[in-house]
This record gives structure tokens, sequence and C-alpha cells, in this order.
């Protein structure tokens, strides 16, 4: 066995694209060479143009003879140079243009996730009624007075953008794939489900962006965090539709099979995002204690915390059984 | 699918409908106009949920007009051309 030992495994030495290599990769490599050359002669195209002259004198052989004599010519090197600086000026532009419109560091945020934060947070969407603390854990800044929400890695209740992604799109290729099974697949499908989808999220959103206005919630976190909430219904949606197509032989969320397994993802995801947009949607109750006279000022009535609850009700329950009904559809 | 394309037909025609609304025979009959003096408008926020809904429609009254022309107006010429 040519395994290397377990054990302390060494740094790994991937090539690490610092900038652009100066190198155009005209040539496959070798492929009678053992495994170190190439290994070799991939690292060697990221470096400068010297280490990369050094390697091509260490590596025996004609064949990076001829690659040598291409470097020299001073065409070519003009034009690698020419490609690298427009390709530095392409991502220079592109940064600053993608970082304006799209909070790149908000979203890796929510990208920050573990394998083990989403077995348990699908197995939590699927199944909410015994987990016990729903709160988002805070981390408290050096002065004392800032605190953020930790990321997905560390808190399993926070949500990620990385579940509600992975299931949009395997949603929208589930029901593909069933539409072919009927033999009713046309390429325009991708483009109405995916419409579909994103037309559920959206009028989902509005709507909640409508009653926090009307309500006067003061709304804290931010929209991502609503996107994900949001975007949480289609996992028990691809359950639903999976399961229902498994057990009836054609397409139909009817049945007995069907429905029921829809009625339970229903309930699951409307507890889940009950619990978990309380903290969201509710004012905090620690709040009241300390200042028991003002608050009634700012109109936190029980009339309001009341209404806050039915709103919340209202979209956790009845909201979200629409759009899951709609989304499970064929 | 053909969901979305008549969700916009009906937001467009829900908000004709409230930009065409008369501000002097309709609203003010209804008190759900600024001008007939809800008594909660003082502060902006924290109001109740009417003078919230008063609000609202002031202010998607006053902001919707001019895109509102210019998206029937598209609407109108879509369709013609297109049937």
């Amino acid at each position: 066995m040519q395994r290397p030992t377990y054990g302390q495994s060494p740094p790994l030495h991937h090539p690490v694209p610092q900038h652009v290599s100066t190198v155009p990769q005209l040539r496959s490599p070798p492929p009678l060479r053992s495994q170190s050359q190439l290994h070799g002669y991939d690292g060697a195209s990221y470096h400068q143009q010297h280490q990369q002259q050094q390697q091509q004198g260490s590596a025996p052989g004609n064949i990076f003879g001829q690659y040598g004599n291409m470097m020299n010519d001073p065409g070519a090197q003009l034009a690698s140079q020419f490609g690298q600086t427009a390709f530095k000026h392409g991502q220079e532009y592109l940064e600053q243009n993608v970082s304006r419109f799209v909070n790149v560091s908000a979203l890796k945020h929510y990208f920050n996730v573990t394998n083990f934060y989403v077995i348990n947070k699908l197995f939590l969407v699927l199944f909410p009624w015994r987990h016990k603390p729903w709160s988002r854990k805070q981390a408290v800044g050096p002065n004392g007075q800032e605190s953020w929400y930790l990321p997905p890695r560390d808190d399993i209740n926070s949500p990620d953008m990385y579940i509600p992604v992975m299931s949009v799109v395997t949603y929208i290729f589930l029901q593909t794939v069933i539409a072919g099974l009927d033999g009713k697949f046309q390429p325009e499908l991708f483009g109405y489900i995916a419409t579909t989808a994103l037309f559920v999220v959206i009028v989902e959103i509005l709507g909640l962006k409508l009653g926090t206005y009307l309500l006067s919630i003061s709304n804290q976190s931010q929209l991502l965090d609503l996107v994900a909430y949001s975007g949480y219904k289609f996992v028990g949606v691809i359950v639903t539709i999976s399961i229902s197509e498994i057990a009836n032989v054609g397409k139909g969320t009817g049945g007995w099979v069907g429905w029921t397994v829809f009625i339970y993802t229903f309930l699951a995801n409307s507890l889940f995002l009950m619990r978990s947009l309380k903290y969201v949607l509710l004012p905090e109750n620690n709040n009241d204690s300390r200042v028991p006279m003002q608050t009634m000022q700012t109109g936190e009535t029980r009339a309001k915390r009341n209404q806050r609850t039915q709103f919340l009700f209202f979209y956790s329950y009845i909201v979200q059984l629409l759009f899951m009904w709609i989304l499970s559809r064929p | 699918m053909y969901l979305f394309g008549n969700l916009i037909y009906i937001s467009c025609l829900i908000i004709n409908a409230v930009a065409i609304l008369s501000e002097d025979r309709f609203l003010a009959r209804i008190s759900a106009s600024p001008t007939s003096y809800d008594p909660a408008f003082g502060s902006n926020a924290d109001a109740s949920v009417r003078a919230k809904i008063v609000n609202l429609i002031a202010s998607v009254r006053t902001l919707m007009r001019i895109p509102l022309i210019v998206i029937n107006t598209l609407i109108i010429v879509y369709e013609l051309v297109l049937g």
C-alpha cells in the first residue's frame, strides 16, 4: 500500500493563486510523468517566472524545454503580462461594483456552516418539538457595548443561507425530474419553477415587511435573516414531494400519504418558524421589568402584544400553509 | 407561471385603485385621510394600526401617481401589441 502514514499531515500545498500565473497553460502536462513531477508542474505555474525557470532547470526532459522556448519569446511575455494586468483590473472592477450591490461580508456570515450544523438544522426543521433553547447566542464585543450574533458555525439557532439556497436548487431539480418522469418535461420548466419559487419568497417577505410596518415592530435583524427563514420551508416541500412521489406512482400530493406528509412538514415548519421568529417579531420581555412605566408610552400594551402574537401566528401557520401548498403542486 | 404574470396585473390594478380614490369625497368620509385628523397621528412610528394604514395610503398616493402612469402605459402597449 502506498498510503502515507497517518498522524500529522503535512501542510497542504494547494497552488494558491496569489496573482495570475505568468505562464499561460497552453500545453497539458505530459501524461507519462510520475505524480511528483506533475505536482511540481502545477505548483510551478503559479509562481514567479524565475522560480518557474528554476523548476524547469530541475525537472528533467526535453518536454519542458519546448515550454521554455516559448517563454523566451518576448511577444509571448508581453501578452502574458497584458493578460495579467487585464485580469487584475477586471477583478478590482468586479469587487468594487459587486460590493456596492451585494453585501458580501454579510453573506459570508450566512455561509459559515459546518456539517454538524447542517445535519442538526435539517433535523430541527423537520422535528422541532424537542428543541429547548431557541434564542440566538450573542458574542459581546471588547468594550461590552456592541454585540453581534454568532455565526451558524457556533450556534444551532442561527439562520443560514446555505440550507435555503441548496434546498431551492434541489426543489427546482426535483420538480423538473418528476415532470420528466411524467413525460412533461420542457426546458422552460426550469424558468417557470425558478420564478415560482422566487415569487413565493418575494411575496412572503413583502407581506412580512408590511406586517412589521403596520404593527410597528422594530425589526433589528437583517433582511437576509427573513429570507433565510423563508427558505426553510423548501426543505419540508422537498420531503413532501419526494415521499408522495414514491408512494403514489404518479404525481400527487393527493392520497393519504401525500397529505399526511404535507401536513406533518407544514406543522413542523410552522412551529420552527414560530419559535425562531418569536425573537425577531415580538419585543423582548426583559425590557419591561426595567422600565415598566415608560413602555406604556411607547405603546407596548397588552393589546399590541396580542396583535403581534396573532400576526406571528397568522404568518407562521396560514401564510406558510398557502405557500407550501403552492410549492407542492406539480 | 401563469400565476406570476397574473400577480403583476393584480398588484397594478390594486395600486391603481388606491391612487384613484377621491380624497374629499371618499377618504374623508371614511376618515382615512390625513387631513381628517386621526387622533393618534402624532408620531410617525409607534402609532396605532389605523394611523399606519392612513399614512400608508397617503404615501402610496403621493409616490406612485407618476410611476403608475408609466406602468399603465407599458401594460396597455403590451396588451395591444401582443394580445
